[in-house]
């Protein structure tokens, strides 16, 4: 559990938007450091409310380390809220 | 009452996710998958573990076992978090999925629900039902992820489906009929029955009955007047051999919540402070069930030094109220004149509303005017919250209360 960080950063993002289930799909996001993240898989993606206002939860990997990034449905904005490293 | 087994088709389904929430964080994080997870409630070693995934459990880890002392059977075992939106969104999917092949859905919990065809419309009914089986498993893995696995069990009643379900774990499809009711059972312990353990299983054996196969061969009338000395004997007579005596929904009687305190030897004030919080869940549970509570009960397990190590004790206390009530502030008073005798130390705590009932309003009351207000404040505190987000409006006294989490639903799936 110690290699999970929690964090509140805002994060610039490469996203898809198509159609069926899932049809918003973050593609690779860019960090405050200018790191650049080429996400490989997405894990899951669940929505939560916090109040009136949607913000969709992704849970995505780039191979390396594992990453939450949120969605704010309202305000359409990315945060980066967690990145966990298991290995 | 029947004595033969039930030989009618199988018409009822029962969806199981396999190690839920463990099973839920390795679809989350793909990196997971494949390896030993360990979901717990809190951030630290000595907490319980709630869920683990089959890796783990391989490896000797069980649920209720300690963080720390299942690392030491398993020293890659990953702990972490529970998150209970995620779970909930997954149940969701599940119930969404089930909802396509029948409205008679009933989830029994957080991870498990059962599809009674019987009711269905004659097209589904028409439809093979291990087909059905096979194509929820199949729209699981499509729709919510590839590491989800669910167990299916069919069968003609709702216990014998969930006994199905559990028979080959992970990820298992079994159909239990008449015709191989004896065989299954074959293969069962007494403690593999859903219903059966601890108390029960001693009554059983005290009357030579060690396996299902006796079970289900035991006389109807040494159930009922010997074993479980009601009409419960009769009912696992009928369950037992495929009969449906499950069918049926029970009105909500309680609701509370508990919490296992983050330090020990704690000052009143602190715990008091956390015992609010809980009111304040409480009530948020009563209300969005549109009742009112008469009664509060509030319980705490202690702690003491015995000389010989660490001992406890459960203490409990509980009151009526002449009138309903149904705000935070009154189960709260309530609640705090009870823990006044608690016991000095204690490391859990919990409170619940009990003698819920709907509000009758037809009767005129004598403090009508005080009700009215309490009632028109605390539903403004209530849409405030269900507008802005959960606690945006709480008392001052639980400012200070975040470490209470929010507690995965488990059992009851009123509250999702």
């Amino acid at each position: 559990m110690d290699d999970e960080t929690f964090l509140n950063e805002r994060v610039d993002v490469v996203a898809s938007f198509g159609t069926g289930l899932n049809p918003c799909a973050p593609v690779k996001f860019r960090r405050k450091n200018g790191r650049i993240i080429e996400i490989s898989e997405i894990g899951l993606r669940h929505p939560t409310t916090q109040g009136n206002r949607m913000v969709h939860m992704f849970d995505v990997t780039d191979g390396g380390a594992d990453y939450r990034l949120e969605f704010d449905a309202e305000r359409l904005t990315w945060t980066l809220s967690l990145e966990a490293d298991h290995s | 009452m029947k004595n033969d087994y039930n030989h009618a088709r199988p018409m009822v389904i029962h969806i199981d996710l396999n190690s839920c929430f463990a099973t839920v964080e390795q679809q989350a994080r793909p990196r997971l998958r494949g390896r030993p997870v360990a979901i717990v409630n809190r951030r630290t070693d000595h907490t319980m573990i709630v869920t683990a995934s089959y890796e783990a459990k391989a490896m000797g880890v069980k649920l209720g076992m300690r963080l720390k002392d299942a690392k030491k059977l398993c020293p890659d075992l990953i702990g972490l978090e529970s998150d209970p939106p995620k779970y909930r969104y997954v149940y969701h999917q599940l119930m969404r999925i089930m909802q396509d092949y029948s409205a008679h859905v009933r989830m029994k919990s957080i991870d498990e629900g059962v599809i009674d065809f019987s009711e269905s419309t004659l097209a589904m009914q028409n439809r093979d039902l291990v087909d059905i089986g096979w194509e929820i498993k199949q729209r699981l893995w499509n729709e919510v992820g590839c590491a989800m696995n669910c167990n299916v069990g069919i069968a003609t009643n709702r216990f014998l489906a969930k006994t199905a379900a559990s028979l080959h774990k992970p990820n298992g499809l079994d159909v239990i009929t008449g015709d191989n009711l004896r065989d299954v059972f074959a293969t069962l312990e007494l403690t593999d029955l859903t219903g059966i353990a601890g108390q029960f299983e001693k009554r059983l054996n005290g009357v030579g009955i060690f396996t299902p196969l006796q079970f289900l061969d035991a006389d109807p009338v040494t159930l009922q007047k010997i074993v479980f000395k009601s009409i419960v004997g009769l009912e696992w007579h009928q369950r037992l051999r495929g009969w449906e005596v499950d069918k049926r929904d029970f009105p909500m009687r309680t609701a509370g919540r508990q919490y296992v305190l983050d330090g020990y030897k704690m000052p009143r004030a602190e715990v008091l402070k956390r015992l609010h919080h809980l009111c304040e869940e409480t009530g948020a549970k009563v209300r969005s069930q549109g009742l009112v509570a008469r009664g509060v009960s509030v319980h705490a397990r202690s702690y003491s030094d015995t000389g010989r190590g660490w001992g406890g004790s459960y203490w409990h206390a509980r009151s009526m109220a002449a009138v309903p009530f149904f705000s935070d502030q009154a189960i709260y008073e309530q609640a705090k004149r009870l823990f006044e005798s608690a016991p000095v130390f204690v490391k859990e705590i919990g409170v619940s509303c009990y003698e819920l009932s709907e509000p009758d309003e037809s009767q005129l009351h004598l403090f009508g005017d005080e009700l009215a207000r309490d009632k028109s404040l605390t539903n403004a505190v209530d849409q405030i919250n269900s507008r802005y987000g959960k606690r945006v409006v709480h008392s001052a006294d639980t400012l200070t209360t975040k470490m209470v989490k929010e507690k995965i639903p488990f059992g009851s799936t009123r509250y999702m």
